[in-house]
């Protein structure tokens, strides 16, 4: 049977029971296209049906709900299925899986989570913010996986004074920090009005990345390897 | 909603494109650029440690961004023959102001351009001078501008030790840097520079950090200290270097040693006009790490006189010299034992001693979990089954293929007779065995 489910992590936890108990459980989020001519059962989420089962799992497990929130955020297009097949293996263990690297099902987790949790590092230093007449900062974002909310914790750590806005202009959305809160919204276009300074700066920054290099080391397969041309797209030392 | 450290200070002088262009290119010679190590909070301004590190972008020769690495002043009294800013030299000199790289730091901290900055400065006037105008920009940048972020201040040697000790109070990280690893080279190359001005600051410096950890106190240098070494400007070999990188790791608690490839910026009849190649600045890190992450000796890995080779490195030496201990069972073997295989490293025998709890490992079973079984399957049996090689001299040969194709171009510049070229040009002016026991002697 294919189960289809919103893709959230309360979906995700409505619909395990249910599969845990089919042996030929499919898990897809919506955002999958259907197979014709397989038989599917689309699942409403149940907010109180998800707490129970979250309850249950922590009890087998304490890290195994932030490792399933952090699956369903990669851009695996199996990531569903992924995560159903460890979570199952955490409650048929009914113990923490994550060290036994002999099972398949745990290896494809491990897989995804360190894609996921990669890119969240690397983006650690890869956005770059633009400040605005008003003194906010903005920060495009083109991410694999969708990790905008996730970045947005870092940096109100670091610039807790600094209203920031991290678009992820591929998912359409954005994480907004006013000061006080941070928080996620729908957003297509963001048209934003710079400071004064800000294109100064930004060739301050030009000029230091050009002269920091040593010309006669040149070795740009290693740059491509540590900074792939596709996360380049929004930062300015890259401009042509 | 704001906080008065972040905006106080506005519209000051923002530094000039030329001034920023001339300081950047005294200070890229630097490696080390490493962020992590310190956890400093936010406390109420702006930026916070991140204790792993953080790189935010990477130059086209393959090192990356992380902190803003520039110089307070090239305008330097000292003569160091090797310098691009030695006192004599014709290039164009420049001094910033305390306010123009806080202003600095701070606008490119916020646009996350850098995780932080990197201080160091030409001997300006005097070393006390100069000091005092580090210690004036760090002690400026983290009270008045509210900065949280990360520190490297350079030490300034001969400088008065009271100014040390305050810098220290408001950085991450400071580093002396020993630049040349013995002292005859140290005199020939930079006759203002003597080890007792590298190495006595150095020890201070630690046992005040020691001080502060006993009596918990506030940050004291969280980061610890960091040197630089620049291989191929004199004739030392590289068990020397490795000997004395060892002794610096031990007794002085620093936590990195720097190797960085002599490139000659400036010509002179004491140095080589070759680069120092980027194999052997290669060769040593790997083998820096054998000592830091894998629990080896120097001893182990390289004799006193001679230099690593340049065709495997150096665990797979160890390893090939020490064919006796192979092949070990990866099942049941220990830890260490399981680092001193060729090509597993820490991760990989992390994930081995977990995943074997649970069930006896195969090489299927390593294939899957990722351990790179390239070089590693010589030496170890997975679950009683071996894969490699029996024959030692067909594993030699293996080994090498592999590397040899990955550096075939950069292995000429290791040929027998350059070496002895330099060798030689080197021989009149040093004893490289007595200075390296004179400059390590009292470690």
């Amino acid at each position: 049977m294919i189960y289809i489910y919103d893709g959230t992590r309360d979906g995700f936890l409505t619909v395990f029971p249910t599969a845990y108990t089919d042996r030929e459980a499919l898990l897809i989020s919506t955002q999958r296209q259907l197979i014709l001519g397989q038989q599917t059962v689309t699942v409403q989420t149940d907010r109180e049906c998800a707490t129970r089962v979250k309850k249950r799992l922590l009890s087998f497990d304490v890290k195994c709900i932030q490792d399933l929130e952090i699956i369903l955020r990669c851009s695996d297009p199996l990531r569903d299925d992924v995560a159903f097949r460890y979570i199952k293996l955490i409650a048929q263990k009914k113990r923490p899986v994550r060290e036994m690297l002999g099972e398949d099902a745990v290896m494809t987790a491990k897989d995804d989570l360190c894609k996921v949790k990669h890119e969240l590092e690397r983006f650690r230093g890869f956005v770059r913010f633009m400040e605005s007449a008003s003194g906010a900062l903005y920060a495009p974002i083109s991410p694999d996986h969708d990790i905008s909310d996730l970045i947005a914790l870092h940096f109100r750590a670091r610039l807790p004074n600094f209203p920031f806005v991290i678009h992820d202009v591929t998912r359409k959305k954005a994480a907004v920090y006013d000061g006080i809160n941070l928080f996620q919204a729908p957003l297509e276009n963001a048209e934003i009005v710079l400071s004064a300074q800000e294109q100064a700066w930004q060739n301050l920054w030009k000029n230091y990345f050009e002269h920091v290099n040593i010309i006669p080391r040149e070795r740009l397969k290693q740059q491509r390897a540590y900074l792939p041309v596709r996360y380049r797209k929004f930062m300015p030392e890259f401009e042509s | 909603m704001f906080d008065k450290h972040t905006f106080v200070n506005y519209n000051r002088s923002m530094i000039s494109q030329e001034k920023l262009t001339i300081l950047t290119n005294g200070a890229k010679y630097d490696v080390s650029c490493s962020s992590s190590g310190s956890s400093r909070k936010n406390r109420g301004g702006i930026g916070n440690g991140a204790v792993a590190g953080c790189c935010h972008s990477f130059t086209p020769d393959g090192r990356c961004v992380s902190l803003l690495k520039i110089l307070l002043s090239n305008d330097c009294i000292f003569h160091c023959k090797y310098c691009l800013n030695q006192a004599n030299a014709d290039v164009p000199r420049a001094t910033a102001t305390p306010d123009e790289i806080c202003e600095l730091v701070i606008d490119f901290y916020k646009r996350n351009y850098i995780e932080g900055l990197f201080l160091s400065s030409a001997v300006h006037i005097s070393p006390n001078h100069t000091m005092e105008q580090l210690l004036l920009t760090v002690r400026k940048l983290r009270l008045e501008y509210g900065f949280h972020g990360y520190i490297h201040v350079k030490g300034i040697p001969n400088a008065d030790q009271t100014i040390v000790r305050e810098t220290a109070l408001y950085a991450d990280r400071m580093s002396y840097n020993i630049e040349l690893p013995s002292e005859q080279s140290l005199k020939l190359l930079a006759p203002q520079k003597s080890k007792e001005s590298l190495l006595i600051p150095m020890k201070r410096l630690a046992r005040e950090t020691q001080l502060f950890r006993e009596e918990r106190k506030e940050h004291f240098l969280p980061a610890g200290q960091t040197t630089q070494m620049i291989v191929g400007a004199s004739p030392e070999s590289d068990g020397q270097i490795l000997r004395l990188s060892q002794s610096l790791y031990r007794s002085n608690g620093l936590r990195r040693v720097y190797y960085s490839a002599y490139v000659p910026v400036v010509h002179n009849s004491f140095l080589p006009d070759t680069p120092g190649g980027a194999l052997r600045e290669h060769r040593l890190y790997q083998a820096d790490w054998l000592l830091r992450f894998y629990g080896f000796n120097v001893e182990e890995i390289v004799p006193e006189g001679e230099n690593l080779a340049a065709e495997y490195d150096p665990k797979c030496a160890w390893a090939l010299r020490n064919m006796h201990l192979f092949p070990i069972e990866i099942n049941r073997a220990p830890l260490e034992m399981l680092l001193r295989v060729p090509g597993i490293g820490a991760k990989s025998a992390y994930k081995i001693t977990e995943a074997r709890r649970f069930t006896a490992l195969t090489f299927e079973h390593l294939k899957k979990m990722r351990v790179v079984l390239k070089r590693a399957r010589h030496f170890i049996t997975a679950n009683g089954k071996f894969y490699g090689t029996d024959n030692e001299t067909a594993v030699r040969g293996f080994l090498a293929a592999n590397e040899t194709a990955k550096n075939a171009t950069q292995l000429n510049i290791f040929t027998d007779f350059e070496m002895e070229q330099r060798e030689a040009q080197f021989a009149l002016y040093s004893n490289a065995e007595t200075a390296l026991s004179a400059l390590t002697g009292e470690l």
